[in-house]
């Protein structure tokens, strides 16, 4: 049984198509990458997997269950883009609030464990208003673990968060899902941070589901390429520029060439050119790249 | 070693869900300025009107005392659809003009801080919301009206009013306004569910409703024509005019249906326009 199972899903602003006959599926136990440009149908598609908008036309099925069901709604755990919290009232307040909504009945112990899951007990009696935007993220994300939810729908939760808050949450990610029961969907523009815990993926443009793949599926998918310094850059980058298609230049200043070769081959190439290389190796894409070049493919 | 747990998916009964969701919106009630803020205003007012009447004109003669009696104050002295003075407009019904603005504050915020987003991810069901809010908005009033009777009752006094009345029929007023609070307290969060996006449209809606215009308006085309007013007691404002110092029980259930079938109708179409639309 798969936690979410979406078929073609769509949802019409007036006029306008914002998720256009998606499929999607989110297996029990993942942590489910789903990334698109600004616009693309990211947010429209968790607010209707939450149940804060209606769809359109299609299926959405939570655990095997219409995702409107109230039983199953119940263990659903969700951030969408900032937390609804009061700003009069403290963080614990807010939490406790959460807390009553979904009838937890020991509500005050389960938001103390919220908190500290997120290490956030030390700033429970704060307002929220004093909360800065990582602190803010922070609480929305306790807010949805409270009641242990076994789907996690988060949009955008590492915005804000400082290089420590990262590392929590990637903490926390991982606890989440070890039983293996537990599942969380996450959109992030953070694709760097996003790599680091996801299992599965996938890739939305202009409403539809370009990609969905496992972290290996993209790990075989992600090309090799050679990364080089010389003691002259720019007569290295137009020598392999004649010899190879794809050249670039990389923001740490390496050469990288993304045709199938050896650094071997490239050493000796250059050094017959009269070029000394200074440092090489061979490495793998990332996800940032593997979703700029999909993006690229597709204009 | 992690012990595995099995998926269960429970969610609280009717009951359960409506009690959690009314012990939330009391909280939030008893800890927003606003309610007390609007509690003050419902006490200051009819001390404001009734000093009003102790001012001198321009001659510098006393003017022509509003009301001859303090519970003129509370209710007025038989059922006036059509207004002629301050004094048939400036009773209790007034509440219910502060608590519309009160109620969309109130709400707005559910919306402004994205409460409602927060809420409508859980188990809570539309119907739930709107039945909460409209049972804690009805609360606020209802305390507003309180307020209002001891504020009145106090500037009438002061002023040196007289106390004479039938005491069944204030009470039955008093009891009859009160229970309209729910009518009232269901039309604001309707208005408030419609214009949520729009939290200055949301205000001025429930104003306007609240002055209960369109029944004036209504009362003196049919006042006009010669004909029947009773059946304006239908609306929310016609039987809140009602509930007046000649009430009988007659009145008070009148009230009761009146309010009890507005509430429902309210309800039911402010769920429907909730599970229809974005709600966020």
């Amino acid at each position: 049984m798969n936690a979410v199972e979406i078929r073609n899903l769509s949802k019409n602003f007036g006029e306008k198509q914002a998720v256009c006959g998606l499929d999607m599926t989110v297996p029990m136990g993942a942590i489910y990458g789903f990334i698109g440009e600004n616009g693309s149908g990211k947010s429209t598609t968790e607010k209707m997997i939450c149940g804060l908008i209606p769809k359109s036309a299609g299926t959405i099925k939570l655990y095997g269950r219409d995702h409107t069901d109230k039983d199953v709604r119940a263990r659903v755990g969700v951030l969408i883009e900032a937390p609804g919290c009061f700003p009069g009232l403290t963080v614990f307040d807010n939490m406790m609030l959460q807390a009553a909504n979904l009838g937890i009945p020991d509500a005050e112990k389960e938001v103390v464990r919220a908190l500290k899951m997120v290490r956030m007990e030390g700033a429970a009696g704060n307002k929220y208003k004093n909360c800065s935007l990582g602190m803010k993220q922070r609480v929305g994300i306790a807010m949805a673990l409270i009641g242990e939810p076994t789907l996690l729908v988060l949009d955008e939760p590492l915005n804000g968060l400082d290089a420590d808050g990262m590392r929590i949450m990637r903490e926390v990610f991982l606890d989440i899902i070890k039983d293996g029961k537990r599942s969380i969907v996450v959109s992030s523009h953070l694709l760097g941070e996003l790599q680091k815990v996801a299992t599965h993926y996938g890739i939305i443009r202009h409403g539809k589901m370009v990609r969905e793949m496992t972290a290996d599926e993209l790990d075989e998918s992600c090309r090799t390429y050679v990364a080089l310094r010389s003691a002259d850059m720019s007569r290295t980058k137009m020598l392999l520029g004649c010899k190879y298609s794809r050249v670039e230049e990389d923001e740490a200043e390496y050469i990288r060439v993304y045709d199938a070769t050896t650094p071997e081959q490239i050493v000796t190439y250059l050094y017959e050119n009269g070029i000394c290389v200074t440092e090489i190796r061979t490495d793998k894409i990332g996800l940032e790249e593997y979703y700029i070049d999909l993006m690229k493919e597709g204009r | 070693m992690t012990k595995s747990k099995e998926l269960k998916f429970e969610s609280p009964s009717f009951a359960e869900r409506l009690k959690s969701m009314l012990g939330v919106d009391f909280y939030r009630l008893f800890h927003t300025p606003v309610f007390y803020i609007f509690l003050a205003i419902s006490a200051i007012i009819p001390a404001m009107v009734s000093a009003m009447t102790m001012m001198p004109d321009q001659n510098g003669n006393t003017m022509e005392p509003l009301y001859s009696n303090v519970w003129q104050i509370i209710a007025a002295t038989e059922p006036l659809y059509v207004i002629n003075t301050i004094a048939d407009y400036a009773n209790m019904n007034m509440v219910f003009i502060f608590g519309g603005i009160m109620v969309s504050i109130f709400i707005g915020h559910d919306y402004k801080s994205g409460y409602v987003k927060q809420l409508f991810t859980t188990h809570a069901k539309k119907q739930d919301y709107m039945m909460s809010k409209s049972l804690v908005c009805a609360f606020a009033i209802v305390c507003m009206c309180a307020s209002y009777f001891i504020g009145g009752t106090f500037a009438g006094l002061l002023v040196g009013y007289s106390l004479e009345v039938n005491v069944g029929s204030l009470i039955i007023a008093i009891v009859g306004k009160m229970v309209m609070s729910l009518g009232w307290a269901s039309l604001y969060t309707f208005l408030n569910v419609i214009f949520r996006r729009y939290f200055g449209i949301s205000i001025a809606s429930s104003f306007f409703f609240g002055t209960g215009i369109l029944i004036i308006g209504a009362a003196a085309i049919v006042e006009g024509l010669s004909l029947p007013t009773g059946f304006l007691n239908v609306f929310l404002y016609g039987s809140s005019v009602n509930a007046c110092l000649v009430s009988n029980i007659e009145t008070l259930v009148i009230c009761i249906l009146v309010s009890v079938l507005w509430t429902v109708f309210y309800n039911a179409l402010g769920t429907h326009i909730l599970s229809k639309s974005d709600v966020y």
